[in-house]
C-alpha cells in the first residue's frame, strides 16, 4: 500500500498566502488608481459640467432625466409620449391646459365653436423664437401637413373632425381641401365635418400645433431633426440636442405669457429608461425627480422619500389579431381565454406596483360620463374567471379550429411588459394546455409589427389624446389606423359614429357604454391594468404639474422655493 | 598499447536464458494509471472532480428527486427569500368588499407640501386581516376631498415618512379601503391622510400597524393544487404551502427547480459543444499535421478565416437560417454556432502536437519497420496528443459553459419559460438589491460550474504531462 504524503504545511503555503496577499492589495490600489485618474480625466474634459446639480437656484436650473430618445420633433408626424413631453414645453396651440388642468387661451386669446365649425382669433403677441409674429396661416400649413397623405402622419385621423381630412389623408381630394383656412392673419376659421363636442379639448394636442412654412421649406427633410432644424413658438425652446445623451430647454425670450414662467433651464443630460439608474442619480442629488419601479419601493420606504402619485390615464390590454387565418379570429378562443384572465391578480400579485388598477374595460376609470365618472354611470359587464365556462368554449373551438397552434404574444421587452407576458404563458398553458410563444421586441419594433398585422395576441396600451371617452372608444372602429387587429363590426361602427357626430352628453355616453359592452362581450380583447405612476421629487421644486391628459409633467408653471 | 583481441570459439556459443537477474521491485504503472494516481494527489483537482461530478448528478437526477414544474408560478409566493415551509390559514373564499378599493380621480391630486389640518380618526380594521385583503375604516373629517391610504413597512414617525401611496378615495363620505396589493405575512404601518378642498394633503394623519395572516380559501388551495379536496378541510384550519428551499423568483417560481433545469441546458451546451469542436478540431488537426505540405497551409489559412467569424452574428444568422421564430429555444443554432466556429483552436493544438511527434525517432522507427498510417496514427500520435486534447476539452467546457450563460442573459438562447442560469441571472438582475437571492443563486451556479472545471483542467493537465511522470 502506498504511503499517503503528509499535507504539506511548509513555508511554501504561507510564502503563496503571502504574495496573494500582495497581489491583492496592489490590484485594489491599481482599481483605485485607476478611478481617480478616471474621475480627474472626466472633470477636465468636461470643462466642469460634468458635475449636474439637481437644482441651481442661482441660475434656476432644473436637472432631469430624459426616459428615451424623440424620434424626431416634428409636430405633425409625432406619435410618442416623450416627443409630446417636449413639444408641449417648446410649443404652443391655439388652446393649451393650465396648472389646475383647465382650457385656457395659448395662441388664440378667444374662440367660439358652433355645430358646425369654429373661429380662433389669434393673440398679437404670439412670437415664435425668432421673433416673427405666430399667424393663423402656420395652423393652416400645419394642418395641411398632418392629413397630407405623403407626409404619412400615423395621428393623421386626430384631424378627422375638420372638413375633408379623412377624403384627403385617403387621397380622394387635394390637401387644398382641408376644411380650415386663415381669414386674416389673426383669424383661423374651421369647418367641421360633423358637430364635434370637444374640440376645444382636440385643438390642445400636439398635432395641431402650428409650423412656419417657410422655415420648414427651409429645412426640408431635416425638420424637427435638431435643435437648430426646428422653430419654437412655446414657454421654452429647445438649445441643445445631442442625440441620445443630452436634452437641454431654456426659456424663450420671446414667448407672450414669458412673465409666467419661472425656470430659465431644463436640462436633461441623462437618457435612460432604467428606473434603477435615474433613482440612483436621485440619490446623488444629480436630478430633481424620478419615476419608481417596482424593485425600488422597499428602498424608498427605507429611505423615507415622499413618494408622490398620479393616474398617467394609460389603459394596457391583450389584443387579438382577427385576421381570418389566425386562430385568434374565433370568438369562442378568445372567450375561453377571457374567462381565465384575472386581471386582479396579474395587478396585485405580479406587478405589484401602487397605483396600479385591474383592467376591467376599454374605458378606465378616470373618465368623467355625463355627470359623475363614466364608470358608476356605466359600469362594465362583469367577467369572472370560471374556469370550467372557459373550457367549454375551447372544446367549441378546438371543433370549429381543429388543433391549436402554439399562438405568438407580441410584447414590449420591458420588465413590466416581461412580467405581464410570462404571467400569461403560464395561466393559459396551466389552465386552458394553450402554448404561448413569446415575441419581445423593443417598443418601436412592437408598434412595427402590430401595424404588419405580425402577432396572434400583444400585450398593447393606448394613453389618452384628448379627455373624451371618444379617444379609447374609437380604437376599433373598422377604419381607426390603431385598430391593428383588424377587428369589423358594423354593430360598434355605428355606435362609434353615434359617439363621434352627436352633441348630446347622454346620447353619446349611451354610445360608449354600448361599445364597452360590445368589447366585453365579443372578447375583443383582455383588459389587464390601468397604469399609476409614483415618483419622488426634491421639496424645493414646486409647482409641477402630473397630469392624465396633456403634456405630462409639464414643468412650465414650476418654480423653485428653497426649504426652510 | 592494446592486446590484439583473441577470440575463442566458446565466445560464439549462444548464452543460456537464465533467470532474469532482478526483477522489478514495485507494479508497473501504465500511463493512464499514473495520471490517475496524481490527479487523485492533487485535492484542488480532485474536489474540482467532485464538484462536476454533483453538477451532473444536480442536473440529470435532480428533476426526479426535487419534481417541481420549473414553469409553474406560485403568485402568493413572488420572490420570496429561502424560509422555513411557509403554512396558511384557511378562510371563506374571498368576495368583493361594499367598501371602496382605490378611485383614481380624474385630475391627479397636487403634489405639493402637505398644509396644516385636521386627521382622520378611529382608523381600524373592517375585519382581521388577511394576505388576501386588508379592509380598513376610519371616522371621516368633514369637507375632506377625499382621503390617500399609505402603507410602509416602517413606523411612519417621527418625520411623516408614510411610504406607499396605495390610493386615493374621492369624497369626505368614502371612508373606507381595501388593500390586495401584494399583502405579505410581515408588520405594516398603514396611515390615512385627508385630502383638502384643493386636493392637496393635510400634514396630520393616522396610523394603524396591522399584521396579516398568510391566508387562502379552500377552493382556491384545490385549484392550486395543494390540496386533493376542498371538502375535507374548512376555515380555521391550517394547511402546508408548497415550500421552495432557494425561495422564489418575481414570478413565484420554484428557484431551486428552475436551477435544475437551467443545470441541464447549460451543461449540455457546456459539455456537447467542446465535444463536438475537439472532435471536429482533432479531424482537422491530425490531417494537416500528419499529412503536411499543402493540404497543411491549406487547412490552416482556413483554420485562421474560421477564427476571425464574428461569433455573436453568426448565431443570429443561424437563429434566421433555422427559421427559429420568436418564443422557440435558440439553443441549437447557438450549438451549431459554437461547434462551427470554435474548433480551430483544438485543431491548431493538436496540429502542433502531431508535428512534434511525427519527428520522434520512435515514429520513424516504427515507420521503417512497416507500419502503415493508421497504425501510426491510432498506436502513436493520438495518444501522443491525448493529453493535450483532455486539457483542450476541459478548458473548453467552462468557456461554453460561459457563452451560453452569456447568450441566455442578453436573450439569444433559450425561451421562457425554459430556464437556463444566464436567462435567470438576467431575470434576478432586476431585483438585485430587493431579492438579491434571484441573481445570487444562478449567479453561484455558473461561477461554481466554471471554476470546477478550470481547476479540473488544470489539474489535469499536470496529471497528463507525461514530464510529470513518476514525481509527486
Amino acid at each position: 500500500m502506498d504511503a499517503q504524503p503528509a499535507p504539506r504545511r511548509d513555508p511554501v503555503t504561507r510564502a503563496a498566502v503571502r504574495q496573494l496577499l500582495v497581489l491583492g492589495a496592489v490590484c485594489v490600489a491599481v482599481f483605485a488608481g485607476l478611478m481617480a485618474a478616471l474621475a480627474w480625466a472626466s472633470s477636465i474634459t468636461g470643462g466642469g459640467s460634468a458635475v449636474h446639480r439637481a437644482i441651481d437656484f442661482e441660475t434656476r436650473t432644473i436637472t432631469l432625466v430624459l426616459e428615451d430618445e424623440p424620434p424626431q420633433l416634428d409636430s405633425t408626424r409625432s406619435t410618442d409620449a416623450i416627443s409630446f413631453r417636449i413639444l408641449g414645453h417648446v410649443m404652443e396651440g391655439l388652446i393649451r391646459y393650465d396648472a389646475s388642468n383647465d382650457l385656457v387661451p395659448g395662441v388664440a386669446e378667444r374662440w367660439e365653436i358652433r355645430p358646425e365649425g369654429a373661429t380662433f382669433w389669434l393673440r398679437e403677441d404670439a412670437r415664435w423664437s425668432d421673433g416673427r409674429p405666430v399667424t393663423a396661416h402656420d395652423f393652416v400649413f400645419a394642418w395641411r401637413k398632418v392629413v397630407d397623405p405623403a407626409n404619412a402622419s400615423e395621428y393623421a385621423f386626430i384631424l378627422y373632425p375638420v372638413r375633408h381630412a379623412e377624403a384627403i389623408n385617403t387621397r380622394t381630394l387635394p390637401v387644398e381641401q382641408l376644411g380650415v383656412r386663415a381669414v386674416s392673419p389673426r383669424v383661423l376659421e374651421v369647418e367641421f365635418e360633423g358637430p364635434v363636442a370637444f374640440f376645444d379639448k382636440l385643438v390642445a394636442f400636439g398635432l395641431y400645433f402650428p409650423v412656419r412654412e417657410d422655415f420648414y421649406e427651409s429645412r426640408g427633410e431635416r425638420y424637427g431633426a435638431d435643435a437648430v432644424d426646428l422653430l419654437y413658438n412655446g414657454p421654452f425652446a429647445m438649445t441643445r440636442w445631442v442625440h441620445g445623451a443630452h436634452v437641454r430647454l431654456e426659456k424663450n425670450p420671446h414667448y407672450w405669457n414669458r412673465d409666467t414662467v419661472q425656470l430659465n433651464t431644463i436640462d436633461m443630460p441623462y437618457v435612460t429608461s432604467d428606473t434603477t439608474a435615474a433613482v440612483n442619480l436621485f440619490k446623488d442629488g444629480s436630478i430633481a425627480s424620478t419615476g419608481l419601479g417596482q424593485e425600488q419601493l422597499e428602498e424608498a420606504m427605507k429611505l423615507r422619500w415622499n413618494l408622490g402619485r398620479y393616474v398617467d390615464g394609460s389603459v394596457f390590454y391583450v389584443d387579438f389579431n382577427f385576421r381570418p387565418e389566425r386562430p385568434t379570429s374565433n370568438v369562442h378562443l378568445r372567450r375561453a381565454l377571457q374567462l381565465v384572465n384575472d386581471s386582479a391578480e396579474l395587478v396585485n400579485k405580479v406587478i405589484a406596483l401602487p397605483g396600479y388598477q385591474p383592467g376591467v374595460s376599454m374605458f378606465p376609470g378616470w373618465l368623467t360620463g355625463v355627470e359623475g365618472p363614466f364608470r358608476h354611470e356605466y359600469p362594465p359587464p362583469v367577467v369572472t374567471p370560471d374556469h370550467d365556462k372557459a373550457r367549454e368554449h375551447l372544446a367549441i373551438a378546438r371543433q370549429e379550429l381543429g388543433d391549436i397552434r402554439p399562438l405568438v404574444l407580441l410584447t414590449d421587452d420591458s420588465p413590466i411588459a416581461n412580467k405581464q407576458a410570462e404571467y400569461y404563458q403560464n395561466l393559459f398553458q396551466r389552465t386552458l394546455g394553450i402554448e404561448i410563444r413569446l415575441d419581445k421586441q423593443i417598443f418601436k419594433q412592437r408598434l412595427e409589427k402590430m401595424t404588419s398585422g405580425d402577432f396572434d395576441m400583444v400585450a398593447a396600451g393606448w394613453g389618452p389624446d384628448y379627455a373624451d371617452p371618444l379617444t379609447y372608444g374609437d380604437l376599433y372602429a373598422s377604419w381607426n389606423g390603431n385598430n391593428r387587429g383588424l377587428y369589423e363590426n358594423p354593430e360598434l361602427d355605428a355606435q362609434v359614429r353615434i359617439a363621434q357626430s352627436s352633441l348630446d352628453p347622454r346620447t353619446r355616453m349611451d354610445a360608449f357604454g354600448e361599445i364597452q359592452r360590445i368589447l366585453i362581450e365579443d372578447a375583443v380583447h383582455l383588459p389587464a391594468f390601468e397604469r399609476g405612476r409614483l415618483f419622488v421629487q426634491r421639496p424645493e421644486l414646486r409647482g409641477v404639474v402630473r397630469r392624465t391628459v396633456g403634456t405630462d409633467p409639464d414643468y412650465t408653471h414650476a418654480w423653485l422655493e428653497e426649504t426652510p | 598499447m592494446t592486446p590484439p583481441l583473441r577470440f575463442q570459439p566458446a565466445d560464439f556459443e549462444p548464452i543460456s536464458a537464465g533467470p532474469p537477474t532482478a526483477a522489478p521491485s514495485r507494479p508497473s504503472l501504465s500511463y493512464w494509471q499514473d495520471s490517475w494516481r496524481r490527479l487523485r494527489r492533487n485535492r484542488r483537482a480532485f474536489v474540482s472532480l467532485a464538484i462536476v461530478a454533483a453538477l451532473g448528478v444536480f442536473a440529470v437526477a435532480g428533476p426526479w428527486i426535487w419534481p417541481r414544474d420549473p414553469a409553474a408560478q406560485d403568485v402568493d409566493q413572488i420572490s420570496q427569500a429561502p424560509a422555513l415551509p411557509p403554512t396558511a390559514a384557511i378562510v371563506d373564499p374571498y368576495t368583493p368588499w361594499a367598501g371602496v378599493t382605490a378611485e383614481p380621480p380624474a385630475d391627479g391630486p397636487r403634489w405639493e407640501p402637505a398644509s396644516a389640518g385636521p386627521s382622520v380618526t378611529n382608523l381600524r380594521l373592517a375585519e382581521p386581516a388577511t394576505t388576501q385583503a386588508v379592509r380598513l375604516v376610519w371616522d371621516g373629517v368633514e369637507g375632506a376631498a377625499g382621503y390617500v391610504v399609505y402603507r410602509s413597512v416602517y413606523d411612519p414617525a417621527p418625520d411623516r415618512a408614510l411610504g406607499l401611496p396605495l390610493g386615493d378615495t374621492v369624497g369626505a363620505a368614502r371612508v373606507s379601503y381595501e388593500d390586495r396589493l401584494d399583502v405579505e405575512e410581515r408588520r405594516y404601518w398603514y396611515s390615512v391622510v385627508v385630502l383638502g378642498e384643493d386636493s392637496t394633503e393635510r400634514d396630520a394623519y393616522a396610523t394603524l400597524v396591522v399584521e396579516p395572516v398568510r391566508a387562502v380559501s379552500a377552493e382556491e388551495a384545490e385549484l392550486r393544487g395543494w390540496v386533493a379536496d376542498a371538502s375535507r378541510i374548512s376555515p380555521g384550519d391550517t394547511i402546508a404551502l408548497p415550500y421552495h428551499p432557494l425561495g422564489t423568483d418575481y414570478l413565484g417560481r420554484d428557484l431551486l427547480a428552475r436551477l435544475m433545469h437551467g443545470a441541464r441546458v447549460s451543461l449540455f451546451i457546456g459539455v456537447v459543444a467542446p465535444l463536438l469542436y475537439v472532435l471536429a478540431g482533432i479531424v482537422v488537426g491530425s490531417a494537416a499535421g500528419f499529412i503536411g505540405g499543402r493540404v497543411d497551409q491549406l487547412l490552416m489559412r482556413f483554420a485562421d478565416f474560421v477564427v476571425a467569424l464574428p461569433f455573436l452574428l453568426f448565431m443570429i444568422l443561424f437563429k434566421v437560417a433555422f427559421g427559429i421564430g420568436p418564443g422557440e429555444s435558440g439553443i441549437l443554432p447557438m450549438l451549431v454556432a459554437l461547434v462551427l466556429l470554435s474548433w480551430p483552436a483544438a485543431a491548431r493544438l493538436v496540429r502542433g502536437q502531431i508535428l512534434q511527434v511525427r519527428q520522434e525517432a520512435y515514429v520513424a522507427a516504427s515507420r521503417l519497420l512497416g507500419a502503415k498510417t493508421g497504425y501510426l496514427v491510432f498506436r502513436h500520435m493520438i495518444p501522443q496528443t491525448m493529453g493535450v486534447i483532455l486539457v483542450t476539452l476541459t478548458f473548453a467546457v467552462p468557456s461554453a459553459i460561459f457563452t451560453e450563460a452569456f447568450l441566455s442573459f442578453i436573450g439569444m438562447g433559450v425561451a421562457p419559460p425554459t430556464p437556463s442560469w444566464g436567462s435567470m441571472a438576467n431575470e434576478g438582475i432586476r431585483t438585485m438589491l430587493s431579492h438579491p437571492h434571484e441573481l445570487l443563486f444562478p449567479a453561484f451556479a455558473i461561477s461554481i460550474a466554471v471554476l470546477a472545471f478550470n481547476l479540473l483542467g488544470d489539474g489535469l493537465r499536470d496529471a497528463l504531462d507525461v514530464r510529470m511522470r513518476g514525481r509527486e
